[in-house]
């Protein structure tokens, strides 16, 4: 009854032809009638208090409706700070930055809302918003980690992990390392810029927000301004990525949605870049000590990963280090520990493998230093002591195939040629380095929601609140229920991005296609399902025939030697269409663990007579369980080992040690990768289906790629100049030889 | 952004009156500096006065071999004009490995002249910077000064580098700045185009006030040279040098005749490294040779907390330079 | 206002603004309406131009009358002399095609031409641009079928989220007309770099102007 080729294939995306025309409408495009446009003047201080806030000559300005602050922001209910659970995701209301914008005159970090300009058009708003002048009596800010511990006390972080004595079996190994690691703040700068567009119609607060739940922001609006959810609706039909960053609400939306309901008119804010930096989030900085000891073959006998990452002073976001060092190599002895420290920043949040990325950067570094100390190849080192199940849960894995994705990427990359030597692989002015790190990412599924209709034109239609973020989950979509229907993808329309839509999670966590797919085919079979009682029904095709001689093949209902089409059921009934609804659940987590695996090669390029190094090439092989569409499953991985290399040697948000002020918070000074930085990339995907998750055997793809490939980066670099960069990110002047009087 | 004015010049006269009647008005030529500071707040412009319909794009090749460039020629149109390609590779080269091809389509060779620095300090609007409040003080000299700060010409009240790839190269090459001004026209060396900052910062370049550059006029190219321009950064395009050379060479066999070298990334200003060229006239273009002009150039180089790099990397660019264009 | 009990500055009285009625309308392509539509969304040609209606009222005091050729069509509108191109394109003629990723020249999402050459609307004001051709992504397709940049970036999945896409085709098809620009990859990639694409698209970006460019090479 299904179409399998659907499924796997790689057919073009069915919201492409928007996107290239730039008819594909995303937050900010929204322009209702009547709306006033908002502009925000940020703390200009890191730590502190307002003192005064100058006003009148704003005031005066032309065009200015209202300026909002916390002397007459409308006062509104906390978000709840509880964790979520994925049981209850679709019920989640969460802020990573549970203080309210305006809440009182306290200043926490740089860049925080201190107040908000509306007037009548974006010119007018942001002449104004450049008139008000805002004293403050300012504190001495806590700027970085270092300082944070110096003035602070570490706190509980994510879970912790221990099994044997890792301690007792570091200090009797045959050999060991024990090296620190630090990564800093990274922001995501998703090409679109946070933006909230709200409206109050009788009651109804309606919001174009750039969003990647929608049905989570609706919950944490209707939480916030104390109304039932279905007072409020979301919409996000497309959204210039995330990678995090809008999982959860931040203050912008709230202070948009609050001023728009003051002055009774449509309110659009669109927080500018710079802000991006402080307000909307970022991965924390992170400091990770790892002790790695081994026996005398090489066999993994302790392990321990301590890490703390910075958060803010108003929430304890928690980064999940050592996600991966728990499971991904058979040990006996493993202590993991997360701790957290308070800085005058913004609240952190997810970014792309939150955890994963900066977890495996050190565990994957220290697994190199640790073969080098060996003297193992690494590719031999990390193959000894995969681990065949998850021993830190004592649970089979649900599919794993590291080992294969290893063998079938060393070979396609040509590790074998690689000298052992560093700096002993030569091209002209260039030293070729060769590393490699292993990827892991946790595989999720969640409840989840959809509809999907069979109409009588010939047409279906599917609806789900899950959000189409840049991965393809409106094409993926369509492939399933083309799959089941045999309805051609161009006849079938998908809807999402609304939190009126049945409830699905965040896209985030790569969980949203193993997650919504199966409700989505649920719903089509539901559909189906009702089609045939359709048949069967007085006037229908196959009237008085029972409903279980109905079978559906090929597009069609058959019973006996006849068959009818969709079109002609629906038509006999005079019917519309065929309803199918479905609420799926989550996966059952007691009989296997569920992770992705994969494994990068990199190939970097050190000219030392300028300093230049450059990934050239990457190999990777990945195995997320069955792939749906190859086109953008492969652009995913593609995409997220671009922001490895810029993780690996550009990103650093910046604060200035003296008082906590963003020093690179613009689009040119904090470097991302552009054209010219694309290396050679090739991507393996292996399409083993993971049946254990759900019924497609497909696991998530967004964030494993990133994961593991600074490290890759990094090994490479130690082979090729023989430095281990152990404090990301790995900038030219980390890797010159300076004479002593040059270091300042 | 403020509100302003915007009055768009018929005529260079006009320009420079208009300018002379407001305390606050700029020229605006491309905008890709100007606009970008005005909605900073950094540059408060009142009026802007459109210069763009002044007919100054012409590039004329002079009879002496030189080159009259008009202030509003595009980067673009410079970059690859025939005769700058073929006589001075060094300042099409510049010219591309700046910025990217949209901005260097608004860029303005008189805009890129007079192009601002990129110190955050500078452009967050709120930081002691003496450029933008003169006497405020200077918050990169403590502060975060790795990648568009300087280790040549540099004073205690501001160390920013001079942005531009295509002064760079200009300064090698040598050249007049041709300005128009309530007084009449004047024309001014290149080297002596941009101050260094000393005791004040705030005063970046030898414009009177109300004066409006017209054209630059290039020095006939040096017989029978090889030139180039070597920019090393972070990422690979899109991004201001953290060193950069701009050469020219004139060899008889191995021995050089005649060196020009300029450096950017590197200085307060598009630096000139006059030292270093002495050093090299007439000796013979060895690695050793060539190390120790580069070494001469960033004598006296003064490093800050997060740049000392620079006076390593400074030398490489020169020392990759000179050998591309030799071997 | 009820809801602000302790609101120490009141809020402005609305009645004192007068706001224009040239900016009561609504965007005909939105979400309420596709959701309205009853063809599939995705068959549906979509990039025709929104009317928009010219200024007719004389324009406020910190205004002027600026006539706009977009796309082929003259737009007379009251605009303040600080309204950047990108802003007046986007929150005045609807053309939300053109996005605003940094307003600062600085990631290349606003890239519109003028006079058939690439450049950063957010960084020119749209006074500037009176008499210019002014082309953006709503003007490439013809008669609803597509240019052969916009096609290729559709099969080649050139993009991810969107959001740099506009730019990075208006990018695309003006580096494809440009003699002065290599055909290799790395001519290419140089070029593009004034775009970028946060979701790491760029092979397939590459991809999708190589297969172009000989498909415009066929046409011609």
């Amino acid at each position: 009854m299904t179409d399998s080729s659907m499924i796997g294939s790689a057919p073009r995306r069915i919201d492409g032809r928007r996107k290239v025309t730039g008819t594909a409408m995303y937050a900010s495009d929204h322009h209702l009638q009547n709306m006033a446009y908002g502009y925000g003047v940020f703390s200009t201080v890191a730590s502190g208090k307002i003192t005064a806030l100058e006003l009148d000559a704003a005031r005066k300005s032309p065009g200015v409706l209202e300026i909002f602050h916390h002397g007459n922001f409308p006062p509104l209910y906390h978000n709840s700070a509880l964790p979520m659970s994925l049981a209850q995701i679709l019920k989640a209301a969460k802020s990573d930055e549970s203080r309210l914008p305006f809440e009182d005159e306290t200043v926490y970090y740089a860049g925080q809302f201190v107040a908000l300009v509306v007037a009548d058009t974006f010119e007018h708003a942001r002449a104004a918003a450049y008139k008000i002048k805002v004293s403050y009596s300012k504190n001495t800010a806590v700027a970085n980690l270092d300082q944070g511990m110096k003035a602070g006390k570490l706190q509980d972080g994510s879970p912790n992990h221990n099994r044997g004595d890792a301690g007792a079996a570091f200090d009797s190994a045959a050999h060991s390392i024990d090296a620190t690691y630090t990564t800093p703040v990274e922001t995501h700068n998703p090409m679109e810029m946070h933006a909230t567009v709200a409206n109050w119609e009788d009651g109804r607060l309606i919001v174009y927000e750039a969003s990647q739940g929608v049905v989570a922001h609706r919950n944490s609006l209707a939480k916030i301004f104390g109304l039932i959810p279905e007072k409020v609706e979301v919409r996000a039909p497309f959204i210039g990525s995330g990678f995090g960053s809008k999982l959860w609400i931040w203050p912008h939306s709230v202070a948009a949605c609050g001023a728009a309901k003051v002055l009774n008119r449509p309110v659009q804010l669109v927080v500018p870049r710079q802000q991006m930096f402080t307000t909307t989030g970022h991965r924390p900085q992170t400091r990770q000590r790892l002790r790695l000891a081994t026996d005398d073959k090489g066999k993994l006998v302790s392990v321990r990963h301590e890490s703390i990452n910075t958060t803010s002073f108003t929430d304890p976001f928690k980064e999940n280090c050592g996600t991966s060092t728990k499971s991904l190599y058979s040990c006996a002895n493993v202590s993991v520990t997360h701790k957290i420290i308070e800085v005058n920043r913004g609240t952190p949040t997810s970014m792309r493998a939150p955890g994963a990325a900066p977890g495996l950067f050190a565990l994957e570094s220290a697994m190199d230093e640790m073969a080098d100390k060996i003297g193992m190849d690494p590719l031999a080192f990390r193959k000894l002591n995969v681990s065949e199940r998850d021993e830190s849960q004592n649970l089979p894995w649900s599919s794993n195939h590291l080992q294969e994705c290893i063998d079938q990427a060393a070979e396609r990359f040509g590790w074998s040629k690689r000298d052992p030597k560093p700096g002993s692989m030569k091209d002209g002015n260039e030293i070729i380095g060769y590393g490699m790190a292993a990827c892991n990412w946790d595989a999720y599924r969640t409840p989840a929601e959809a509809q999907v209709s069979l109409r009588a034109d010939g047409t279906a239609y599917a609806i789900c609140g899950v959000q189409d973020i840049g991965t393809g989950t409106y094409t993926i979509v369509a492939q399933v229920v083309s799959s089941i229907t045999g309805i051609a993808l161009d006849k079938i329309e998908v809807e999402l991005g609304n939190s009126s839509f049945p409830p699905a999670p965040v896209s985030g966590g790569s969980w949203a296609t193993a997650s919504v797919l199966p409700a989505i085919a649920e719903a089509t079979r539901q559909a189906i399902e009702q089609l045939k009682a359709f048949s069967t029904a007085p006037k229908g095709v196959f009237a008085g025939t029972k409903a279980d001689q109905v079978s559906f093949e090929q597009g069609q209902l058959k019973s006996g030697e006849k068959t009818f089409a969709i079109t002609d059921v629906l038509k006999a009934q005079k019917q519309a269409s065929a309803f199918g609804e479905a609420k799926t659940g989550m996966n059952d987590t007691s009989k296997h663990s569920f992770r992705s695996f994969g494994v990068h090669f990199v190939e970097v390029r050190w000219d030392p007579g300028i300093s230049r190094l450059r990934v050239a090439r990457v190999v990777s092989a990945i195995d997320v369980g069955k792939v749906i569409n190859h086109k953008t499953s492969l652009n995913q991985v593609e995409g997220a080992i671009v922001m490895g290399v810029g993780m690996a040697l550009f990103e650093a948000t910046e604060f200035d040690e003296r008082d906590g002020m963003p020093v690179n918070n613009n689009y040119a000074e904090y470097v991302v990768p552009v054209h010219a930085d694309q290396p050679e990339i090739d991507v393996i995907l292996l399409d083993y289906p993971d049946y254990e998750l759900n019924e497609f055997g497909a696991r998530g793809i967004g964030e494993i790629g990133i994961t593991g490939l600074a490290a890759a980066v990094a090994n490479a670099v130690s082979h090729a100049t023989g430095k281990r960069i152990r404090d990301l990110p790995i900038t030219l002047d980390k890797l010159m030889e300076l004479p002593p009087t040059m270091s300042a | 952004m403020r509100a302003l004015d915007y009055v768009r010049a018929g005529s260079v006269e006009q320009a420079v009156d208009a300018h002379s009647k407001s305390q606050t008005a700029f020229f605006l030529a491309g905008g890709t500096t100007l606009l970008d500071l005005v909605k900073l707040d950094v540059m408060p412009a009142d009026q802007v006065i459109d210069v763009n319909h002044l007919s100054l794009k012409q590039i004329e090749v002079q009879k002496d071999g030189s080159v009259r460039i008009g202030a509003l020629v595009t980067n673009t149109a410079l970059a690859y004009h025939d005769y700058i390609v073929a006589h001075y590779p060094v300042l099409s080269q510049a010219l591309l490995s700046g910025a990217t091809t949209q901005l260097r389509n608004k860029a303005t060779t008189a805009g890129n002249v007079m192009q601002r620095v990129r110190c955050n300090y500078f452009r967050d609007g709120y930081s002691p910077c003496n450029k933008r409040e003169p006497g405020s003080g200077c918050a990169a000299i403590d502060g975060h000064n790795r990648s568009v700060h300087a280790v040549l010409g540099t004073s205690d009240q501001c160390i920013a580098t001079h942005p531009s790839d295509m002064c760079v190269a200009m300064a090698a090459i040598g050249a007049r700045v041709e300005v128009q001004g309530a007084k009449g026209k004047r024309s001014i060396d290149f080297l002596d185009f941009h101050l260094l900052p000393g005791s004040t910062p705030w005063k970046e370049h030898a414009l009177q006030d109300d004066e409006l550059i017209t054209h630059v006029v290039l020095d006939a190219p040096l017989a029978n040279s090889k030139s180039g321009y070597l920019k090393l950064r972070d990422r690979a395009s899109y991004q201001f040098a953290l060193a950069s050379s701009a050469v020219i060479l004139v060899m008889d066999g191995d021995t050089v005749r005649d060196a020009r070298i300029a450096m950017g990334g590197v200085g307060t200003r598009p630096w000139r490294a006059l030292e270093a060229e002495r050093a090299l006239k007439g000796a013979t273009l060895t690695s050793q040779n060539m190390e120790k002009a580069a070494a001469i150039a960033l004598q006296g180089a003064k490093p800050y907390r997060h740049n000392a790099y620079k006076i390593a990397l400074g030398q490489q660019a020169i020392v990759r330079n000179l050998s591309t264009l030799t071997a | 206002m009820t809801d602000q009990p302790d609101n120490k500055e009141p809020a402005c009285d609305l009645s004192a603004f007068t706001v224009p009625s040239r900016r009561n309308f609504l965007k005909s392509i939105g979400v309420s309406g596709l959701a309205a539509a009853t063809a599939p969304m995705w068959a549906q040609a979509l990039e025709a131009q929104a009317a928009v209606p010219d200024d007719t009222d004389a324009p406020a005091k910190d205004e002027r009358r600026m006539t706009l050729k977009v796309n082929g069509q003259a737009h007379t509108l009251n605009l303040p002399a600080n309204a950047a191109l990108l802003d007046v394109l986007r929150d005045r003629l609807q053309l939300t095609g053109t996005k605003k990723g940094c307003d600062h020249g600085q990631c290349g999402a606003c890239t519109v031409h003028i006079n058939g050459a690439a450049i950063n609307s957010c960084l020119s004001l749209a006074a500037m641009h009176e008499g210019d051709e002014i082309t953006t992504v709503e003007g490439l397709a013809q008669n609803g079928k597509l240019h052969p940049v916009q096609e290729a970036f559709w099969e080649h999945d050139a993009y991810q989220c969107g959001y740099c896409t506009s730019g990075q085709i208006m990018s695309a098809v003006a580096m494809l007309q440009d003699k002065n620009i290599g055909s290799d990859d790395h001519s290419v990639r140089e070029a593009m770099s004034g775009n970028i694409c946060r979701c790491g698209a760029y092979k397939n970006i590459l991809a999708a102007i190589q297969s172009a460019r000989i498909k415009l090479q066929e046409v011609t």
